[in-house]
């Protein structure tokens, strides 16, 4: 695999900035993401208190004292980053990046720090600085791929999602994920996609309508059922962009004839809060709590989606009740289930062409859900190929950490940020690419069209609608008439 | 110089295993305390326990792992550190010392290993030091601290292999031990304050990074209180 860096050309290009030099002015803050109109007076007081604030409330100072100790210094992790490896800039060497936040931490929150700082009258905390977080720690993709390589077992994601914290709290936060969040907890339409109810049934039942002519079966989408044994929240983009993916998971409940159920009260699994405030990933869950107890379900499923299922998987429990959360599954692993348990048939031949998987960060980095996607691919495309490396040490798309919805650092997300990915990608020379994630999906459909790679990114659900062998009970023929009237 | 001698084995060895003992304990019970805290305080309970004894593993007798990135500089640390920790703890004379200072001794190194591995140790210590000087990013992110190490913690291998093997006058004998004594004693006392303290924390990383990520429940709540944001909208 290359490892090469960028060209000038590419940096160029990858570093333009749609922000207007005005803004950038009144704002005093030169970054690449649109951020909305915040207090800019006396910046580095107002970070100082958000740092103290989350630290007393949260459980990031015994880390922080701890990563300010061990630090080896050793740049392995430069040697991990597809950041770092695609723009050779030495800032973003992961170590450097966190550097920016302990130093902080160090010299305004360790008593050796303070003293030092009074004796050598130095060392405070400056615009500058912040400028500089506010641009580095949004370079970074949060992929935690870092993490595997540092002996010192430095965590750069935590560190990373810690500084987008206090950034936030100070109004520094890329105005896309705001504003999607802002429609979810306050809006309306409750989604970070703002979609009408209404419009989810219409689309629902759409999606039924196709899928009884293409396979004539009746596969349904079952709206507030109560005591469904899963309640399901996808990315609520999916709604909009894969339907493809939605109908291969309602293809597998028919399959198997387990009840689940989407909620029309709240239906959607994205948590940007997840990237850059801990506040917003609280209020975020808990919605996914209320709802399932609304609808009475047993069990919250996720979609295909890397970070929904992290943040709820991990923060439900945290937010939601301890051990007596709701338990949290990922669809993937409900799918691998029931076909090991032989309620799911495949074509063994369903999928010819060339296959790849890549592994979303949030759901493998730590070897959470890396075989049961395999499995279930090898089981019908016979010519399923692997990228390297890959499970834990896979290589981010470049849109991780919520810098995909940033469509303002497209540029930046598929010269650099995706750099690696696509040089992978090319290597297999696959027909389609798996990517059971609503991020990884948008992200790498840019890249591949950017880097112009002929192939098709796809979730897994999307091929196992098409491999999908249904019990002959559940054929049913269409009744011509109603074919005709349409025709009409 | 025989004064200086004594003085330098007798309290003052003392008095800096002392301060490297208790630093050490100090910041291990402090990273304890903090992750059990932490753990009391966070909503969620559940850790990943196999995933980080794997990893804790891993790091510890990092032959696997190691060689997938800077390869040379990765062998070079490891062969380091097994210098680093065998001959000061298993050296014949040094064992002698810890038995007339704590009452017991233990299993002690071949003499010929003992020297094979203060050779190495010191030719690994030069290396690791080009190897940082050599690569840009390490320089960018090195403080100078992490340059000095390798050649401190070289000079008490350099004045003990003297004492030990060469056929020195009694004069160089007595400064060599001087310097060997004296510059251990330093750095016991820093120990516990600079990057050395990994010694005794890193083997806690794992279960550190895993805890930080169990947030307690109410954040949102609390941190809004306190910077007087309640109710204020998205
Ligand atoms: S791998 Fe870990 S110890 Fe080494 S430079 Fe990076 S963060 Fe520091
Ligand atoms: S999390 Fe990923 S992008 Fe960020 S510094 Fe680490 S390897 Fe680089």
């Amino acid at each position: 695999m290359s490892t090469g860096q960028i060209t000038a050309e590419e940096r160029q290009k990858a570093f333009v900035s749609t922000r207007k030099p005005e803004v950038i002015e009144k704002q005093k803050l030169d970054v690449r993401y649109h951020i909305e109109d915040f207090d800019i007076n006396d910046r580095p007081r107002q970070f100082l208190e958000a740092f103290a604030a989350i630290l007393k409330h949260s459980n990031y100072r015994m880390a922080l004292d701890h990563f300010i100790r061990v630090s080896a210094k050793c740049s392995r992790c430069a040697t991990t980053c597809q950041v770092y490896q695609a723009t050779g800039d030495l800032k973003d060497i992961p170590c450097y990046r966190s550097e920016l936040l302990l130093s902080v931490y160090r010299r305004h929150f360790t008593m050796g720090g303070i003293l030092r700082g009074r004796v050598t009258g130095s060392g405070y905390l400056t615009d500058e600085k912040i400028q500089e977080m506010a641009e580095s720690f949004y370079n970074c993709t949060a992929c935690r791929r870092c993490v595997n390589d540092c002996p010192s077992g430095i965590d750069h994601g935590l560190v990373t999602h810690l500084g987008r914290y206090i950034l936030s709290e100070i109004g520094i936060a890329p105005r896309a994920l705001v504003v999607s969040t802002r429609e979810q907890l306050e809006g309306t339409s409750g989604n970070t996609s703002a979609i009408p109810v209404p419009a989810l049934v219409d689309t629902l039942e759409f999606l039924s309508e196709d899928m009884l002519e293409e396979k004539s079966v009746d596969i349904k989408f079952p709206l507030d059922v109560e005591g469904a044994d899963y309640v399901f929240f996808p990315a609520v983009s999916d709604f909009l962009m894969e339907a493809e993916t939605l109908m291969g998971i309602a293809a597998v409940f028919t399959a198997t004839g387990d009840s689940w159920t989407t909620g029309t009260g709240y239906f959607d699994g994205i948590n940007y809060g997840l990237f850059y405030s801990d506040r917003i990933l609280e209020r975020v869950v808990k919605k996914i709590d209320v709802e399932t107890k609304r609808l009475k379900g047993k069990t919250v499923l996720i979609g295909e989606c890397g970070h929904a299922s992290r943040s709820a998987k991990l923060f439900l429990p945290t937010y939601c009740g301890g051990e007596d959360a709701f338990p949290v599954i990922n669809i993937m692993e409900y799918t691998h289930r029931v076909w090991k348990e032989g309620k799911l048939k495949l074509d063994p031949n369903g999928i010819t062409e060339k296959v790849t998987y890549h592994d979303p960060c949030n759901i493998a980095r730590q070897g959470w859900i890396i075989d049961e996607p395999r499995e279930l691919l090898k089981a019908f495309c016979p010519n399923f190929v692997e990228m390297t490396p890959k499970g834990e040490d896979n290589i981010c798309c470049g849109g991780g950490g919520g810098t995909v919805s940033l469509d303002e650092i497209r540029a930046y997300r598929t010269t650099i940020g995706g750099k690696l990915k696509a040089d992978q990608i090319r290597a297999t020379g696959c027909k389609y690419l798996v990517a059971p994630c609503a991020n990884c999906k948008k992200q790498l459909k840019e890249l591949v069209e950017d880097q112009e790679i002929d192939c098709e990114v796809v979730g897994l659900h999307d091929l196992i609608y098409k491999a999908i062998i249904f019990d002959d009970s559940l054929i049913v023929a269409i009744p011509e008439d109603d074919n005709s009237e349409e025709d009409k | 110089m025989d004064a200086f001698l004594d003085f330098a084995r007798g309290p003052l060895f003392r008095v800096s295993l002392a301060v490297m003992l208790l630093g050490l304990l100090r910041i291990l019970a402090l990273d304890i305390f903090g992750a059990v805290e932490a753990y009391r305080k966070a909503g969620d309970k559940t850790l990943p326990w196999r995933f980080i004894v794997r990893r804790t593993l891993m790091w510890l007798v990092p032959v696997n792992r190691v060689f997938t990135r800077r390869p040379a500089y990765s062998l070079f640390s490891i062969l380091f550190h097994v210098g680093l920790l065998l001959v000061p703890i298993f050296l014949y004379a040094h064992v002698e010392l810890w038995r007339g200072v704590i009452g017991f001794g233990w299993w002690t190194l071949p003499k010929e290993w003992a020297d094979w591995l203060t050779i190495s140790t010191i030719v690994f210590a030069l290396a690791l030091f080009v190897g940082r000087v050599g690569s840009v990013a390490s320089r960018f992110i090195s403080r100078k601290q992490d340059y000095l190490w390798p050649l401190v913690l070289v000079i008490p291998f350099v004045s003990g292999y003297i004492c030990a093997n060469l056929n020195v006058g009694p004069a160089t004998y007595q400064i060599s031990m001087l310097v060997h004594i004296l510059s251990a004693e330093v750095i016991f006392i820093l120990l516990p304050f600079t990057k050395l303290a990994h010694c005794i924390l890193t083997p806690l990383s794992q279960v550190i990074s895993n805890v930080a990520w169990k947030f307690p429940a109410g954040t949102d709540d609390d941190v809004c209180t306190t910077l007087n944001k309640k109710g204020a909208p998205v």
